[in-house]
């Protein structure tokens, strides 16, 4: 019997430290990682690994209730995938919308010529507010 | 008895082995694509498979009781968030790339009508 537990021991270690190892290699993506999407997927990769990891010390230490932790783990990991993604979706369309009237109301004051400054400026101003029509929501 | 023992100790192993096998070949993707796109197809495999057969694995060497319930409750929770995840993360990414027509071309589906049906070939 003394073998067998040996051998759980030996199991649960050398699977946990493969983990911990696979963990810090998913660090280096998110560090390395070009685009903003690199790192998202490489921040779920880290908690889909960090769950197992609970779970495993869920089985080597006999607790029962660290497999709740285990699946509000699960729970935030997905919530924080959820919110990234939204947030800079959210700050991306606001910049790319305020880039666009930008440029339209350079191109009409550009276009209406010197004379008219004010009028052409004002005008610039209601077309831009109202005229653009930037996204659909799509947020 | 003993045997039955280890032979339950041997199953489990193999499963949460193949587990970590599958989280190693997630892993090798992910640092060999080129693109986001490319990298997220690796990265679903380990939110699917990989964890299913760790979790597996754990439940074998557990025997059946609440917290093998538990267990398997993560991996129907992580069947159901793991592509609503990769479909936000895949969104985000066409929308913010500006010259994105290099790495993929993208298909809008809800403004082209029944025409491409017929000129679309095999």
């Amino acid at each position: 019997m003394e073998s067998l537990e040996s051998a759980y021991g030996i199991l649960f270690t050398g699977v946990l430290i493969v983990l911990a190892a696979l963990i810090l290699l998913c660090l280096l993506r998110a560090i390395i990682g070009p685009r903003t999407a690199d790192r998202i997927v490489a921040a779920n990769m880290m908690g889909t690994m960090v769950i197992v990891m609970i779970a495993i010390l869920t089985v080597k230490l006999g607790e029962g209730y660290l497999a709740d932790i285990c699946l509000i783990y699960a729970m935030i990991s997905f919530l924080a995938v959820i919110v990234l993604t939204k947030v800079y979706m959210g700050v991306y369309l606001e910049k790319k919308e305020k880039d666009e009237k930008a440029a339209a109301s350079r191109n009409r004051e550009e276009t209406t010529g010197d004379g008219q400054t004010q009028d052409g400026s004002a005008q610039s101003l209601q077309d831009g507010s109202s005229g653009e029509e930037v996204s659909d929501g799509n947020i | 008895m003993e045997i039955f023992e280890w032979v339950r100790f041997l199953a489990g192993a193999a499963f949460l082995l193949a587990g970590v096998v599958i989280f190693l070949i997630e892993m090798a993707g992910v640092f060999r694509f080129r693109y986001v796109l490319n990298r997220m197809h690796a990265a679903a495999m380990g939110d699917t498979l990989g964890i299913g057969f760790c979790l597996l694995g754990l439940i074998v060497m557990n025997g059946l009781n609440v917290t093998s319930l538990k267990l398997f409750l993560v991996i129907v929770f992580l069947w159901f968030s793991s592509p609503v995840s990769s479909h936000l993360i895949a969104r985000l990414e066409v929308t913010t790339n500006e010259d994105g027509e290099k790495q993929y071309q993208v298909k809008n589906l809800d403004q082209e009508p029944q025409e491409s049906g017929g000129k679309e070939e095999l």
